[in-house]
């Protein structure tokens, strides 16, 4: 009788599983996200965030033959298991064309090396920034649309040192995302002439943070960058730091460019707080975007955004390049946007569709970038620093 | 580094999130001590109270402390819910399998905050508030409400232990289970007065780690290690034991700062504790050794 | 769906059903037959995997590693990195009982997690390792997948029959006598601390063997894999649910819990279009339900231990 129960239940799961066998006229793409887990807080925002592009896609007559495009959304967890479980359930049940994500790079890696690179499915994370995902042998079919650390890191040393920051000390998280731009931005900082007086890790989600503060501040930095995430521990910091007084001035990473910064602790308060984000050459792409995410209910400031945003659309631009042949879309990932060729901005599907099909070269101008990938599938990155003003963030300049 | 800064930065932040696991310790204690097993869906039930304060917080628009004790309730009844539907059942079987249960409700519990409240940081009061100064320390408000609150709270509970019929009860459980049940005393009721502490004192912990930081759906249970340290720590069944040993957790974490890289933080409670099971297993204050 | 998709999916949940199932024969080791409570399976898991990655990678800057051995050598290896770790470990905690030895085991497990994220010389830090060989990595996706499986299930099946037949031997029934009855145990005359950490090095030991697997098969090893939920927790919820003391049962619940695990997904993903990311949360919710139907329904687990000998006329000895 138990045991029946249990055959029960699993036979449930299993014929739901069946039934999953879905129309074969969608074209599907994965969404593979850290929806349960540590970065749990800034999954739904980026899931959302591609799914508005998904939408867009079928409000403008659909891709191909006026398919409808479907955004399959997977939980991986932000770990390895989850990853490449998640990711064999995208390719081999829902049998998606190509993947956005996942969001963490350790399940990216995990995915890429055991899943989607011997299926040859096409990958692109929106936040996968580990400097390994670069040297990954992929055969090219991962991509990312977020920077590697090494040039938000570096663009924001040189930055800071170009508005006459001397001495600051650097808070950042013990994961591949605050390692990397740590480091990297430690290390030019360092050779453009400035003085690292604190240099730090911490464990996420600890309630205190002060005698980490107070251990940094003791070196006699007035500016303390932050190098963690906006609606996790590096609000905590940030909190604690303010209502501590320790530093004068504050500089965060793109994870740091959060609306629950705001949100939370109030604009009065971040007068002197600075954060530095990837952005379009094309400065209107992502004017473009936050209209349409706004109109949609979603935040715009949300962390990672953009990024996911462009990986959808360019993957929906990619399979409708490619004809919707899996094995074509990494190399049309690559065309439709090596900045030759129309300007396509965020949003503009039927416009980039009618070009397809007339066979004219398109380029996209995301959100996030201009995502010209180089040969390893990374994107350089261009870089703006913003500024807490009436409206939310606001752009101080350009950062080369 | 002078004295006061030793103490404004290290010892009273210490002291604060000490209390916050002081809280969560006392109500692991009584569990391990009474029923017998490790509680993992501890740190998740805190969450669970913090959230509902939030709830009251923002539906009736009174400041967090005025809904801490509909939180306490709230959670309580939660908790001696989940003890009547789920663990009651499991009485008679190995404690392991009880452990194994409250895995799943830590699950459980942890969708249920993310489905109704959803995942983003959220505060009760928006804005910061910065330090008073007091003789040169400085020290919030919300800082001294929590201590204050801990100890009145665990002032209450020792009284209760030690002075009314049912908390003398809920001791000689704790102290010798045949005895107890041979003299008269009715299990049902110690188990769900057990459930009513545990899960008003979590509830206590997270609307208090909540006030000082923010609520996320992950607090409780990132938080549930350096409890169950402490509980240890200060000696399996003794309430005063787990206030000291969140204590000592607290400001150890803090203070490791000084000594350790800083992303060693968080292996300090375990440093200390694995120190004291190796010198003194009963816990500093001669609890049980299960 | 097609078939093959199905097929390769199925292929994939075999592989990982096959790695738990090692990291859940090795903690019946310690758990259903010397009755340690190792809540740490988690640090034993990581340092195999990154001491397979570390003996089996190409060199890389910054950190030891780049000698580029056969895999074989590196998963005896971790079995032998886990089981060197194991014995300090065991050396030191195997004198706290039960709970005491839980925490006392997560402590470590986190303090090895702590350091394989941190220490950058060591293993790459939070960035991880990657570009492990796999083997017949080559080939095909289903027929390198297919291989993988037929190397785990391989592997698995010595490590059972190995365990097995320890179990039946004097060995098994000594290590039963120390768990059910230590005090009469002792005045038998058997050297209960050695046997205990005996018991410990070897489940340590496969814990290594599985997280050597695992690396191997995702091509890299993050720390990210050193959740505590996953690859603690979860290996406690297979044995206790398959049936703890019972080989057969150890992998028996491998298999069911990570079906839970991974099909209540699909199962999820049913619930309307809006509800996508609220889906996965409630996957969580129906994961922990079932494991309380589980419990409740059958608590010594989907194969109970066997009654062994003069145990079969009484009742099954009370642990806890």
């Amino acid at each position: 009788m138990k045991l029946k129960m249990l055959a029960i239940a699993g036979g449930l799961l299993a014929a739901t599983a069946l039934s999953t066998a879905g129309a074969k006229a969608d074209v599907k793409i994965g969404l593979l996200g850290g929806v349960s887990g540590p970065i749990a807080a800034m999954a739904p925002a980026m899931i959302d965030a591609a799914q508005l592009a998904i939408s867009q896609v079928n409000d403008q007559g659909g891709i191909l033959d006026g398919e409808t495009l479907v955004g399959v959304v997977g939980d991986s967890a932000c770990n390895p298991q989850g990853g490449t479980d998640a990711a064999t359930k995208a390719v081999n049940i829902e049998g998606v064309t190509a993947i956005v994500g996942p969001h963490c790079s350790g399940a990216v890696l995990a995915a890429a090396g055991s899943v989607t690179v011997p299926a040859g499915v096409t990958m692109v994370t929106p936040s996968g920034t580990s400097p390994e995902i670069t040297g990954l042998d992929d055969n090219g079919m991962v991509f990312r649309t977020v920077p590697s650390d090494d040039y938000q890191g570096r663009a924001l040393a040189r930055t800071l040192r170009e508005q006459g920051y001397e001495k600051v000390a650097v808070a950042y998280i013990n994961n591949d995302y605050g390692t990397g731009l740590a480091n990297a931005f430690k290390g030019e900082f360092e050779a453009q002439g400035g003085q690292i007086a604190g240099f730090a890790a911490h464990e996420d989600g600890k309630a205190s943070y002060r005698s980490n503060l107070a251990d940094l501040s003791s070196g006699g930095a007035d500016t303390l960058v932050i190098f963690d995430y906006g609606d996790g521990t590096g609000l905590t910091i940030l909190r604690q730091a303010l209502e501590n007084g320790f530093f004068e001035r504050f500089v965060g990473g793109d994870g740091m460019k959060s609306d629950a910064v705001i949100n939370e602790l109030g604009t009065e308060n971040l007068a002197d707080y600075f954060a530095s984000s990837p952005v379009g050459e094309a400065s209107n792409a992502l004017d473009t975007f936050n209209a349409a995410f706004t109109a949609v209910g979603g935040d715009p400031d949300a962390i990672f955004v953009t990024t996911s945003y462009d990986a959808a659309f360019m993957l929906a631009l990619a399979i409708e390049k490619a004809g919707g042949d899996k094995a074509k879309v990494a190399e049309s990932l690559r065309e439709i946007s090596n900045g030759e060729g129309e300007a396509i901005l965020p949003g503009e599907w039927a416009k980039a569709k009618k070009l397809i099909d007339e066979g004219k070269a398109i380029d996209y101008k995301g959100a996030a970038g201009d995502h010209n990938f180089d040969v390893n599938g990374d994107v350089p990155g261009t870089f703006a620093l913003f500024e807490v003003g009436a409206e939310g963030y606001e752009v101080v300049t350009n950062m080369k | 580094m002078d004295f006061l800064e030793l103490v404004n930065f290290y010892i009273i932040p210490g002291l604060v999130i000490g209390s916050i696991y002081a809280l969560g310790a006392v109500g692991i204690t009584l569990v391990f001590a009474i029923l017998r097993y490790a509680h993992l869906a501890h740190g998740d039930l805190a969450t669970l109270g913090a959230f509902l304060a939030l709830a009251v917080v923002t539906g009736f628009g009174i400041s967090p402390l005025a809904a801490l004790p509909i939180a306490i309730l709230g959670t309580a009844a939660v908790a001696v819910g989940i003890d009547k539907v789920f663990y009651e059942h499991l009485r008679e079987r190995p404690k392991i399998v009880t452990v194994m249960a409250s895995l799943g409700i830590a699950l459980m519990v942890r969708a249920v905050v993310q489905v109704i409240w959803g995942v983003d940081s959220e505060s009760y009061v928006k804005g910061i508030v910065r330090p008073d100064v007091y003789f040169g320390l400085r020290i919030r408000d919300r800082e001294i409400y929590t201590v204050i609150a801990m100890i009145a709270l665990v002032g209450v509970l020792q009284v209760f232990l030690t002075q009314s019929k049912w908390g003398k009860a809920m001791r000689a459980m704790s102290d010798n289970p045949n005895l107890a049940l041979l003299s008269g005393i009715d299990n049902k009721k110690v188990v769900m007065l057990t459930w009513i502490i545990a899960g008003g004192l979590c509830a206590a912990a997270g609307v208090f780690l909540g006030i000082n930081t923010e609520l996320k759906s992950m607090m409780g249970w990132n938080m549930l290690l350096p409890m169950f340290a402490a509980a240890i720590l200060g000696g399996v069944g003794r309430v005063e034991g787990a206030v000291l040993g969140g204590l000592i957790v607290g400001v150890a974490e803090e203070l490791s700062v000084l000594v350790l890289p800083s992303e060693y933080k968080a292996a300090t409670a375990f440093a200390i504790l694995l120190f004291m099971l190796l010198v003194r297993p009963t816990g500093l204050l001669r609890g049980k050794v299960l | 769906m097609e078939l093959y998709g199905l097929l390769n999916y199925a292929l994939f949940m075999g592989v990982f059903i096959g790695i738990y199932a090692l990291l859940a024969l090795g903690l019946n080791i310690q758990w259903g037959f010397a009755g340690l409570f190792n809540a740490g399976i988690a640090g034993f898991f990581a340092v195999g995997a990154y001491t397979s990655a570390i003996l089996t990678s190409a060199a890389a800057e910054g950190r030891i590693g780049g000698f580029e051995l056969p895999v074989i050598v590196g998963w005896f290896g971790a079995m032998g990195a886990a089981a060197l770790i194991a014995w300090p470990i065991g050396k030191i905690c195997l004198r706290f009982r039960s709970d005491y030895l839980a925490i006392a085991t997560i402590g470590i497990a986190e303090i090895i997690r702590l350091v394989i994220k941190s220490e950058a010389e060591l293993t790459n830090s939070a960035r991880g390792i990657t570009g492990l060989p796999r083997p017949f990595g080559d080939l095909d996706y289903m027929a390198s997948q297919a291989a993988y499986l037929g190397i785990v299930l391989v592997v698995l099946a010595i490590a059972y029959v190995l365990v097995e037949r320890q179990f039946n031997a004097p060995w098994g029934r000594m290590m039963r006598a120390i768990r059910d009855n230590e005090d009469a145990a002792r005045a038998m005359g058997k050297n209960i601390e050695y046997r205990r950490l005996e018991a410990f090095i070897f489940g340590a030991a496969l814990m290594g063997l599985g997280g050597a697997l695992f690396a191997h098969f995702n091509r890299s090893i993050t720390p990210e894999a050193i959740d505590p939920m996953v690859a603690t927790f979860l290996v406690w919820i297979m044995l206790i649910l398959g049936g703890s003391g019972n080989n057969r049962g150890a992998i028996l619940g491998a298999a069911v819990v990570w079906i839970i695990w991974s099909v209540s997904e699909i199962a999820t993903d049913q619930l309307p279009h809006e509800y996508a990311v609220k889906a996965k949360y409630i996957r969580l919710f129906l994961i922990g339900l079932l494991l309380q139907l589980v419990l409740r329904f059958r608590p010594e687990g989907i194969l109970p231990e066997p009654l062994r000998g003069d145990l079969r006329h009484t009742k099954e000895g009370n642990r806890s």
